[in-house]
């Protein structure tokens, strides 16, 4: 097995690298495949917590790194699916703790073993930055429609270009506002596609549905009637390689179409 | 549903009233034209007043052969894939004859001995330039802040 390395990141913290890591290795799972998170986040681990995992972490990747422990041993399985892994950042070291060599070496070793290894990038451009995107092929760009957002993916996408390991990137955006986008208030997909001149992987809307599965420690793909949950789940078929359309937001927003898919859904057309 | 329509009612009236503002830019082309900006600048390293020179210098070098609008001249980057491309659109008021050519490139000429400087004609390699490393900065803009100075004290 040679499984694919994606590095997940954004330049700008906060926009929903954690979140998109979380969601996409739990789709990618669910679809059958063997899935290992990395979290390289030192210091600031969270992937633990939006897959409920925290209570059952004993060894991290600085465990690995300093071999007080094998790398299986250090993988976390998940709750529901074993094909789900998670390898744990430490959260008392910092970012030196672990080298871009090493992260490399562990890269490789996982390859053997899984399908997809999803490597969680910290915030930043910094060696942080530099030791999560060492070991990948691919990447997949999280950003939003808000400028901050827009200019550090921009900064992210010039460093991944001279990166000769990558392959290819994707942009996903997150937390799209359809609403506001109707309304001109807000950047629109085509927009920031267009700005940044990147390839689309998916489009993931605002949902408030994020904060309560955060909170349950359980991600939202599992979630059959959320919409985020729908696009991430898209997302991840993309990744295997199918053609999915992307999801058309507008409709989905309004009240009025939500009633008129109601009945068309009765009376069982098909689109 | 009727929140929406109540809504979409009271931007209409609204607008009846303020029809010069429905003209303005809505918060979506303003961010978008910012980020355009500041990323041209974040890709290039040219910063605002590179610019500014920039312009300055092409009207300088056009206004040898066209009469135009200096102040409706327009500088973009434009961004197409993978291609960046500078856009350059002037409103040409008329073209000049001969003999003011002639005369125009006979000042130059005077001035350039005088000055020791060939500005002009560097600069027009920057149309083409296409800067994907933004990390360093391009030989054309050290060149520009080597000839800075100059450019200031003639302004």
């Amino acid at each position: 097995m040679t499984g694919r390395v994606i590095v997940i990141t954004s330049g700008k913290g906060g926009v929903g690298k954690t979140t998109t890591n979380a969601n996409i290795g739990t789709a990618l799972a669910r679809a059958g495949n063997k899935v290992v998170m990395i979290d390289t986040d030192l210091g600031l681990r969270n992937l633990d917590l939006l897959l409920g995992l925290e209570n059952r972490i004993v060894y991290t990747i600085v465990d690995v790194v300093e071999e007080r422990c094998k790398l299986k041993q250090a993988l976390v399985k998940d709750k529901k699916n074993p094909n789900l892994c998670l390898l744990a950042a430490a959260q008392t070291r910092d970012k030196t703790a672990v080298t871009e060599e090493q992260l490399k070496d562990i890269c490789e070793k996982l390859k053997k073993d899984f399908d997809y290894i999803l490597v969680d990038c910290p915030a930043g451009i910094e060696q942080g930055f530099q030791n999560a995107v060492a070991g990948a092929t691919e990447a997949i760009v999280v950003t939003t429609p808000e400028m901050s957002a827009v200019r550090d993916a921009d900064r992210i996408i010039g460093l991944l270009e001279a990166k000769e390991e990558i392959k290819s990137y994707k942009l996903l955006l997150n937390r799209v506002r359809p609403n506001l986008i109707k309304s001109n208030d807000m950047m629109s997909v085509e927009d920031v596609v267009e700005i940044l001149s990147a390839d689309l992987i998916g489009i993931i809307p605002e949902d408030t549905g994020i904060i309560t599965s955060t909170n349950k420690g359980e991600p939202i793909v599992n979630d059959e009637k959320s919409l985020a949950g729908l696009a991430y789940r898209n997302v991840a078929q993309r990744i295997m390689g199918e053609e999915v359309p992307f999801l058309n937001l507008e409709e989905e927003t309004s009240v009025l179409a939500k009633v008129k898919k109601f009945f068309s859904n009765l009376i069982g057309k098909e689109k | 549903m009727s929140e929406n329509i109540l809504k979409e009612l009271c931007t209409k009236v609204l607008s009846l009233f303020k029809q010069t503002e429905s003209k303005e830019e809505n918060a979506k082309e303003v961010a978008c034209n910012r980020l355009r900006v500041v990323l041209m600048q974040d890709r290039t390293n040219l910063t605002p007043e590179l610019l500014q020179r920039m312009r300055r210098e092409l009207v300088e070098l056009l206004s040898k052969y066209v009469e135009m609008d200096k102040d409706a001249l327009e500088l973009n980057f434009d961004q197409e894939g993978d291609q960046m491309a500078l856009m350059l659109s002037i409103p040409v008021i008329r073209a000049k004859d001969e003999a003011e050519i002639e005369e125009a490139l006979k000042e130059e000429s005077e001035e350039n001995d005088e000055t020791d400087t060939e500005e002009t004609s560097e600069e027009v390699g920057v149309n083409e330039e296409e800067d994907e490393a933004s990390e360093e900065g391009t030989d054309e803009t050290e060149t520009e802040e080597n000839d800075e100075n100059v450019q200031e004290d003639e302004e």
